[in-house]
């Protein structure tokens, strides 16, 4: 008996549902929804020893975390010193303290299930601490003798550079490595810092006391920007804060710019021979600064293009139609400190790596002869617009996006950028997509960067010949692996 | 002082942190999981159906996989602009493709009796292949007309949704993504629809879609191909054996009636969960999820279990491969499946050997300086699980001794108790990582899925007491009762002649530009040579070359030497 009431239910159920529901997802109807961002002010706080912190309390777990971005990289190396700033960035937390050494440090640490972490990348160092909010007090005790007064314990110095002269090994194992190296090689000249990367010689050449001088140089307050969040009181956090960075024991140097020389190499078809059997490909192209007036525009048409996933021309036609890469997409993103790049990438089966390139070179040139659909500028301009309030999901997130605003002076520049930042992508049109697909996808500076088996790449596909001069002006050219110790081409 | 305080005062942190889900069910026997959360105007959703690689059979391994790929081509209403034209092209292709498939069942007789040698070969077909090939890419061309490109895509994405995504394991196969918190009806709308009516549009297309990304994960990747055989022969018995991805023979041979099938016996309400996590009333969605989920019928059958057990292992097994890669060491050891007794100890176990204080790296990188890097992790899967511990061996040392120095940290778990604050330490990370966990929608939706997937969501919350509870006693039992010689495999890689490292041989570097290419020529092929007569041959030649030339010979000659001594003792190693 009660089961045929449970089936008359769902039966009945069933009838009432479909009735109710739509065919078509267009005809659901949603309640609106309003959304404004935080405002960095909020949370904004001058500290009176010097660097500007952003305080974001959230009561919800007893955790915080404090981290501060150094206006540093890898762009201040010395010559001849290429791996230093890496190094110091490493070492200051895992080479130990004055009054602890690094074994002491990391047990200290692992007990109390509290995070430290220390890097230099290219453009900006980072130290933070993550600790329950009952171990706070000691945590910034830590984070303090880090920052001032790092061991960079021999023994953690020594293991770190054989594991980097070891790891200098690999770097013509993985193809996916080869690709990185080559493609930023390309794209901004090998005289660029990003391109000046360690090798053998540099690496046996740095000694505790470069990294002393590196870490002097530009980990002082005035070059700190700090994002805390978690489970405090903001005034007390702001006092703990002003003792964290009081009384610093050395002054430093002011912050450097970044450096802007790049040069985007010569069109052609540069080909790396690698024996394995995918293709790695890179069409790419100069790119631009993300405080560019056509910055919106450019979001908009590349991810119509390529950058928006299974909804962008790209992947719908290398990936959905063809099947000839799992993945295949387009990037354009803004530069902070200079422009970055136009990029269209794939990986491809040998035999059907310049068959892609053909397709993706086509789309390439059909966004700037045809306008885009209206389909197209609605997906786009939602998966920015829509999204938006992402930005914020996390108090940390909240504390993080609003101290690199800070760290990169767009906050200065452009208080209203997250307020303007809907509005910005919502004034885009069909014409400026059109407009700026012309300005910056201009085939005759294409560069394209292949890594594969170069025979069987050349050899194409018998369904598909494709006349490799068409893909691109200059020609083939090859690119000699290089020694991984000294990164000289390998002949 | 206060440091020492800090110390003692610890365990008042082991008040367990519960994640805070509230579970259903629907008429249908759907499970729905809600978890409440108003931080931020969004929902991250998501389902996963318990089902993967593990349920599938030698012929179509892969298609669990390829079946997540599937599921984003659209409904009757979602994908097409002429549903009815949608099927007759369908039903066309299908024709075809049988016919194809016959052809394929002579091709790969004719390959076992050599008349050809590589299935794959677009040039080795045979004639009639070819041509329904071309009859079916006419198909193809005709069913694009009526095809919406990524039609399921578009709709989520111009609403605003992100992070849309789905994975295959060995146990299960989850979809998810993050919508904004007014458009939960939108989430039910598509993926019931997506569940209810499937359309597999392009299947055939998504299978190369499918080999480029096994080429992309696994053959073109210095160890994909290596860690795939040697996790084939750590499961002997177990369909844990076979690759998630499928074997390649397997992959191009799947039909989209397997696929129904597959569908039919899985994809079934009662083998699937419901997870949402963030800004919703739970009322609202457990009533739009019975609207829209309630459509689902039960299977016609029990879902099926997965029989055949892994066979106790009689004898350790041993993996040798030479890689593009620094030599390193890969350690299995068979353990029990999800949820069992013993998984918590081998958890602690664990996180007592890894990390920056770890055991292994203490013995091995700080101490012995043997390693360079080391790891250890555990997991229970459904139906049985696995410890994995290894290192990166250190220029200049033996893999052998890395091995042993793993071994001898693993034995001393048996024979000595754990120190009362090392295993705090440790218990100390797994409490505070359940706050960890807890920061924002997608992370928590993401440890909901996989542990549903794997077993049982309740883990989530009912493992941190038990972790809690290991003592060091547990610790020596478990570790006697599965760190045996003859329940393990060892993989020891070393790096292939000829690549990475530069100009390893020092020789080289008194080589002139073309003597230096010369050279490597000459080691490449010498390092592909496996035989070692003619190995010897050569040998023996160059040497009376040398003798002959005196010290007028030219400095290449030393390299090929050495080259083929190097070449001849590694054969007869």
């Amino acid at each position: 008996m009660k089961k045929i009431v449970l089936s008359l239910t769902i039966a009945l159920g069933f009838i009432v549902s479909a009735a109710e529901i739509p065919d078509r997802p267009e005809k659901l109807t949603f309640p609106k929804l309003k959304y404004e961002p935080p405002s960095g002010a909020e949370f904004r706080v001058q500290l009176k020893s010097g660097p500007v912190a952003f305080v974001v309390p959230n009561r919800e777990l007893p955790l915080v975390s404090v981290s501060i971005r150094v206006r540093t990289g890898q762009y201040n190396e010395p010559k001849g010193k290429a791996g230093v700033a890496g190094m110091t960035g490493f070492l200051l937390g895992k080479g130990g303290t004055k009054t602890r050494t690094a074994e002491e440090l990391e047990e200290r640490l692992a007990f109390l299930a509290a995070g430290l972490s220390s890097s230099v990348g290219d453009t900006s160092g980072s130290v933070g601490v993550n600790t329950l909010s009952k171990d706070l007090d000691e945590g910034l005790v830590i984070l303090r003798e880090v920052l001032t007064a790092p061991r960079f314990q021999k023994s953690r110095f020594d293991l770190y550079k054989q594991k980097q002269l070891q790891g200098m090994k690999q770097r013509n194992d993985d193809s996916k490595n080869i690709e990185r190296r080559e493609l930023l090689r390309l794209a901004y000249g090998p005289k660029f810092f990003r391109n000046v990367i360690p090798t053998k010689a540099s690496v046996e050449s740095i000694t505790v006391e470069d990294l002393r001088a590196f870490h002097q140089a530009w980990f002082h307050p005035d070059n700190f920007v700090v994002a805390v969040s978690g489970d405090f009181d903001r005034k007390t956090m702001v006092v703990k804060l002003e003792k964290l960075f009081a009384k610093w024991p050395f002054t430093g140097k002011a912050a450097v710019p970044v450096p802007t020389n790049k040069r985007f190499a010569k069109p052609g078809v540069y080909i790396v021979d690698k024996d394995v059997n995918q293709g790695r490909v890179d069409i790419m192209l100069p790119g631009i600064h993300r405080d560019h007036p056509d910055f919106y525009a450019v979001q908009v048409m590349n991810n119509i293009l390529g950058g928006g996933g299974f909804t962008s021309r790209i992947t719908n036609r290398v990936r959905s139609d063809e099947g000839l890469a799992y993945s295949a997409y387009s990037y354009m993103p803004g530069g902070t400190y200079y422009p970055l790049l136009f990029v269209a990438g794939y990986q491809s089966k040998s035999a059907t790596v310049q068959y892609a390139a053909q397709i993706v070179l086509e789309e390439m040139r059909r966004i700037t002869m045809e306008v885009v659909m209206d389909k197209e500028m609605v997906t786009a301009k939602s998966s920015y617009i829509q999204t938006f309030p992402e930005t914020f999901e996390t108090k940390g997130k909240v504390a993080a996006t609003f101290a690199d605003e800070e760290f990169t002076g767009r906050g200065a520049r452009n208080p209203a950028h997250f307020k303007e930042f809907r509005a910005k992508f919502a004034a885009v049109t069909k014409a400026d997509v059109q407009r700026v697909a012309k300005k910056y996808l201009t085939p005759d500076k294409v560069v394209i960067l292949i890594v594969g088996n170069k025979d069987v790449i050349l050899k194409g596909h018998p369904d598909h010949p494709v006349n490799l001069d068409s893909l691109a002006p200059g020609g083939l050219k090859d690119v000699p692996l290089r020694d991984p110790f000294t990164m000289q081409p390998l002949k | 002082m206060r440091i020492l305080l800090g110390l003692f005062l610890f365990p008042a942190l082991l008040v367990a942190q519960q994640v805070p889900v509230k579970e259903h069910f629907l008429a249908n026997g759907m499970k729905v999981l809600l978890v409440e959360r108003h931080d931020a105007p969004s929902i991250s959703g998501g389902w996963v159906a318990r089902v993967g690689s593990v349920n599938e059979r030698p012929g179509i391994t892969g298609i669990a996989h390829l079946f997540e790929h599937m599921m984003f081509k659209g409904t009757p209403t979602l994908g097409t602009k002429d549903y009815k034209k949608d099927l007759k092209i369908m039903a066309d292709q299908e024709r075809v493709r049988d016919l194809m498939r016959a052809e394929e069942r002579k091709m790969r007789a004719m390959w076992r009796r050599g008349e050809i040698t590589d299935l794959f070969d677009p040039e080795q077909k045979t004639k009639r292949w070819r041509a329904l090939n071309d009859e079916f890419k006419k198909l193809v061309d005709a069913h694009r007309k009526v095809i919406v490109k990524n039609e399921f895509d578009r709709i989520y994405t111009s609403n605003g949704g992100s992070k849309m995504n789905a994975y295959t394991t060995y146990d299960h196969t989850a979809y998810f993504i993050t919508v904004p918190s007014n458009k939960l009806e939108l989430f039910m709308w598509m993926e019931s629809g997506r569940l209810l009516e499937p359309v597999f549009r392009e299947f055939y297309a998504e299978r190369d879609v499918v080999f480029e990304e096994r080429r992309m994960r696994t053959e073109s990747t210095p160890l994909g191909k290596f860690s795939e055989s040697f996790n084939s022969l750590f499961w002997e018995s177990h369909p844990y054996g076979w690759p998630i991805i499928g074997w390649p023979s397997d992959i191009p041979a799947i039909s989209k009636a397997d696929a129904d099938e597959f569908y039919a016996t899985f994809y079934v309400p009662e083998n699937l969960t419901l997870v949402l996590v963030g800004d919703f009333k739970s009322k609202e969605a457990l009533t739009m999820a019975q609207k829209y989920f309630g459509r689902l019928k039960r299977g016609k059958k029990t879902v099926p279990d997965v029989i055949t057990m892994e066979m106790p292992q009689k004898a350790e097994k041993r993996f040798y491969a030479e890689a593009e890669t620094n030599p390193n060491v890969d350690i299995y050891w068979h353990t029990p499946a999800f949820g069992h007794k013993d998984t918590y100890a081998l958890s602690v176990m664990s996180k007592i050997l890894t990390g920056n204080t770890g055991r292994l790296k203490k013995e091995l990188v700080l101490k012995s300086k043997l390693a360079t890097d080391t790891f250890a992790w555990t997991r229970g899967m459904h139906y049985a699980g696995q410890f994995n511990a290894g290192g990166e061996v250190a220029d200049g040392k033996d893999p052998a001794a890395v091995e042993a120095a793993i071994h001898a940290v693993v034995e001393k778990l048996k024979t000595e108790p754990v120190p009362a604050k090392e295993l705090q330490k440790v218990k100390n990370n797994f409490a505070a990582s359940e706050y960890r966990r807890l920061t924002s929608n997608h992370p928590i939706l993401m440890q909901i899925i996989h542990t549903e997937g794997t077993g049982d969501w309740r883990e989530l919350n009912t493992s941190g007491a038990k972790l809690q509870a290991v003592t060091p006693a547990d610790i020596q039992r478990v570790a006697k009762k599965y760190f045996t010689k003859e329940n393990r495999a060892v993989a020891i890689y070393t790096r292939k002649p000829g690549t990475g490292g530069g100009d390893e041989n020092p020789l080289l570097a008194d080589l002139s530009g073309q003597a230096k290419a010369m050279a490597r020529k000459f080691i490449s092929s010498v390092n592909s040579e496996k035989d070692v007569a003619s190995l010897k041959g050569r040998l023996q030649q160059i040497e009376e070359q040398l003798e002959k030339a005196g010290s007028k010979a030219p400095p290449i000659m030393k390299v090929i030497r050495a080259a083929l001594r190097k070449r001849i003792g590694e054969l007869e190693k």
